[in-house]
């Protein structure tokens, strides 16, 4: 296949939606494509330069047909009523994704939660009529997509955060002592008040009392016990493998 | 979150630890039928083998070496890892009827049967005979299958993707970006998190200042 990735993707068909070539104060309707022309018309504006983003203050998106209040933007394209299946192209990966500026990221996720509004529309009416929903796989690839965007959107905000403050997690959190004697992490809950005014997180124990000693013995010993005996099961099942295929690799 | 993660749970197969895989898939009505909750069937064992090992993958022209149709190539349909299974096209059939009805004895068709592993071998595509494999590393790096008599190099059977497109014949639909603008790079690294730059460019000012709160 084609050896480098560039190749492949300018071969791969690419994505669900429209170009994100819109100024930035536009209010998003589907008047992508007339912007870009009305900005096109105006070469007066820093023709030179890439003016992706022109100011837009002079100009007014022109509604041709009736706008039912931006409804339609539930519904999919006129044409694609009543087919079976939906031709849809693939999602956004995190590598392409990754080369996206944070403006392009939040108008991405927008389109992609309108797609998927519409989309679970048309899924909610097809239960309601009992008949299947052309190409539901398209619901996959926006999930897909917007959970790869969340996760760019998150690495971005943690290395910020590491290299201006060195907190790991967003979420303040730390190691506490519980009842039964395990250390775990206790992620902080957002309060009104402070500690030593909370009645009920005053009646929390972040100790272990000592009556509950004879328990993690207990728990020792059973956490031990299992082990072993995982350990052995495992032992005897490889031996078992051993046997019966004699030329098989050691690891399982 | 809970209520999704408690839909999620339910909506997967939870499958017993020995579960025995069969030619349907487990969430279908044949292979619950095969394979009743609460029952357990005789155990079969699996030779493991490790994924880096496998090299039979579906497309492949392969050739039998044991089994009623010994000696006869043809091409890897299915592939089934839990049971080193292999499926091919047409070889190794028996028959039996489909689409039974009480007054029709259904369709005569012939089924294939899988075969495992062992019993099959990738072919040389220099001259069309049985050959072991072994994994090489390129000059590249690119891990590959070589033949061990010939020392030529197998390629990797084009399979189809599973959403069905075909990268060669694709053309974009009205929703789709084009591979321009998808490639395009215009992430620039700043000390602004995503929030402040979108405020900056939507002008938006936030004058509201956060309520005093606590964590705990």
């Amino acid at each position: 296949m084609a050896a480098t990735s560039a190749g492949r993707v300018l071969a791969l068909c690419k994505q669900f939606h429209n170009v994100v070539r819109i100024s930035s104060t536009i209010p998003s309707q589907n008047t992508g494509i007339c912007l870009t022309k009305s900005s096109l018309a105006r070469p007066n504006l820093l023709a030179g330069a890439a003016c992706h983003i022109c100011p837009v203050v002079q100009c007014r998106p022109l509604h041709t047909t009736i706008s039912r209040m931006g409804l339609e933007e539930f519904f999919d394209l006129p044409d694609n009523w009543g087919e079976s299946t939906v031709k849809s192209g693939a999602p956004w990966t995190v590598t392409l994704l990754r080369s996206k500026s944070n403006e392009e990221l939040h108008k991405l996720w927008y389109l992609l939660l309108k797609e998927k509004n519409m989309l679970l529309t048309i899924e909610q009416e097809a239960k309601r009529q009992r008949v299947s929903m052309p190409s539901p796989e398209r619901l996959k690839k926006i999930e897909r997509s917007m959970q790869r965007l969340d996760k760019v959107v998150e690495e971005r905000e943690t290395a910020l955060r590491l290299l201006q403050t060195g907190q790991e997690y967003a979420r303040p959190a730390d190691w506490r002592r519980n009842l039964f004697g395990k250390v775990v992490w206790h992620r902080f809950r957002e309060y009104a008040i402070p500690w030593y005014m909370n009645a009920t997180y005053k009646r929390r124990r972040f100790y272990t009392p000592s009556f509950v000693k004879p328990h993690i013995r207990l728990r020792m010993e059973k956490n031990l016990r299992t082990r072993a005996r995982q350990a052995d099961l495992e032992k005897k099942q490889l031996a078992k493998l051993k046997e019966k295929f004699p030329q098989m690799k050691a690891s399982s | 979150m809970r209520l999704t993660a408690f839909l999620s749970m339910a909506a997967k197969v939870v499958l017993p630890k020995d579960y025995r895989y069969g030619m349907s898939r487990p969430w279908t009505e044949a292979a619950k039928k095969r394979n009743p909750l609460g029952k357990a069937r005789r155990k079969v064992f699996i030779e493991p083998i490790a994924s880096q090992d496998w090299s039979v993958f579906k497309g492949d022209t392969v050739e039998i070496l044991a089994g009623k149709d010994k000696g006869k190539q043809g091409k890897v349909v299915q592939v089934i890892r839990k049971r080193n299974w292999v499926v091919l096209e047409g070889l190794n059939t028996h028959f039996r009827y489909i689409g039974k009805t009480w007054d029709y004895r259904g369709t005569y068709i012939a089924s294939e049967a899988p075969l495992l592993l062992e019993n099959v071998t990738l072919i040389d595509p220099t001259d069309r005979k049985a050959t072991q494999i072994e994994w090489k590393f390129t000059e590249e790096g690119e891990k590959v299958r070589v033949s061990s008599r010939t020392g030529r190099i197998i390629p990797k059977p084009i399979s189809e993707r599973c959403d069905g497109i075909v990268t060669q014949q694709w053309k974009d639909g009205p929703k789709d970006t084009s591979p321009d603008d998808t490639l395009e790079k215009t992430y620039v690294p700043s000390l602004k998190t995503l929030e402040e730059e979108v405020m900056e460019r939507l002008g938006i000012q936030e004058q509201r200042r956060p309520r005093r709160s606590y964590w705990y």
